[in-house]
């Protein structure tokens, strides 16, 4: 029964495209139960053709088993041709060995490992410049000296320095910079203080009158950055020099190159 | 767990009982896994007691003088080892709900805004540009 509606549906699928090359959907399903890889062989227009029929998957000829690989080999495609950031999320459980994917990943959430402190001179007194840093979806107007908490930052360990990338506005007393969306040359140094869990928080679910009733405990594992640098706009020098008219001058001039 | 470049865990006291059950994954731990986590921090002081007759437990002393004790009861080692990372990771400070994702101490860089100069006049917070 089933046999039959796949090959009606296979039959409607069949007839309504026209310009793709028209294979009998028998053999169709005999070149797919060979597991043989469309891809190579076939030219791009057949490739969306089988597609579509993977879309369908009621390729019940035969066995259950046989569908089940073909399901495999259409997984196996659509990781191909999508993008790597599937495998990568995949694999996100253990295991990183190549560090391209590290950084990969640390780009997506916006940061660089530098390596570790060592008798580095990073915390500095306060300079009145501040930055808006992006680190993954959360946006922080962020200063000298100020903590930082995200969420948890995977590939780092406390004590790192971090670097931020994902910088979309700079500003001094005199000067501001207007990243469109972000700054190309700016950077925010972090240092990563520490990894923690957040204090508990009880979701409880009721329904009332109905003999329903869930408790569940969540604690977010968070990490806490510290932020020591500011890089991409000048600072006022307090105490030596101080170069005003500079500054002025560079004014337009920065924001237009920034723009 | 380093404020400011300082580490803030300095003891870390490994808890366990020869005889009982609940502590067959802390033994295994103390054999398999502790040495690299000494390695690995060198600036904490790593301690092993045996306390006969109870449950075992991770006991981390901070800066701040602020006690963390961790039940590793019937644990594997892998966890017993996630636990130490974490207790290590962390600031000796409460587990308090966040109030702020963001700390400062200076929250106004451009303006002078009005209201810090009233709170000045108070005597208050530092007025910044």
């Amino acid at each position: 029964m089933a046999h039959r509606r796949c090959l009606l549906s296979l039959a409607r699928h069949a007839t309504a495209i026209i310009s793709q090359k028209k294979m009998p959907p028998l053999s169709a399903v005999e070149v797919l139960t060979q597991k043989s890889n469309p891809a190579i062989t076939i030219p791009n227009s057949e490739l969306s053709w089988f597609s579509l029929w993977s879309h369908s998957r009621h390729f019940s000829s035969s066995k259950s088993e046989d569908s089940e690989t073909e399901v495999e080999v259409e997984m196996e495609e659509a990781s191909d041709v999508e993008a790597e950031n599937d495998n990568a999320a995949s694999d996100l459980g253990r295991d990183y060995s190549p560090e391209e994917k590290e950084a990969e990943a640390a780009a997506i959430g916006y940061k660089v490992l530098g390596p570790l402190q060592r008798s580095d001179r990073v915390f500095k007194d306060y300079e009145p410049v501040f930055a808006v840093v992006q680190i993954g979806s959360h946006q922080f107007k962020v200063s000298n000296g100020d903590s930082i908490f995200t969420e948890r930052l995977k590939f780092c360990e406390v004590n790192d320095n971090l670097i931020l990338n994902k910088v979309l506005l700079l500003g001094s007393p005199t000067q501001t910079i207007i990243g469109r969306p972000i700054l190309p040359d700016a950077a925010v140094h972090a240092v990563v203080e520490e990894h923690a869990l957040d204090a508990k928080v009880i979701i409880f679910k009721k329904k009332r009158r109905k003999n329903y009733r869930r408790t569940k405990g969540h604690r977010q594992e968070l990490t806490k950055l510290r932020i020591t640098d500011i890089q991409g706009i000048e600072k006022q020098e307090i105490k030596t020099d101080r170069k005003p008219l500079e500054a002025a001058v560079k004014n337009p001039e920065k924001i237009a190159a920034a723009v | 767990m380093a404020l400011r470049g300082v580490w803030q865990l300095k003891k870390l006291i490994v808890s366990y009982c020869d005889w009982g059950g609940g502590s067959r994954g802390i033994r295994a731990f103390i054999e398999s896994e502790l040495p690299t986590f000494k390695e690995k921090n060198p600036q904490l002081e790593v301690v092993t007691e045996l306390i006969r007759g109870q449950h075992p437990h991770l006991k981390g002393f901070y800066k701040n003088k602020n006690e963390r004790v961790v039940c590793v009861k019937n644990m594997t080692p892998e966890d017993i080892l996630l636990y130490a990372t974490r207790l290590r990771n962390a600031l000796g400070r409460k587990v308090v709900k966040l109030k702020t994702r963001h700390v400062t101490k200076h929250p106004s860089v451009q303006v002078m805004m009005a209201t810090l100069l009233k709170h000045s006049l108070f005597g208050g917070s530092n007025s910044s540009l």
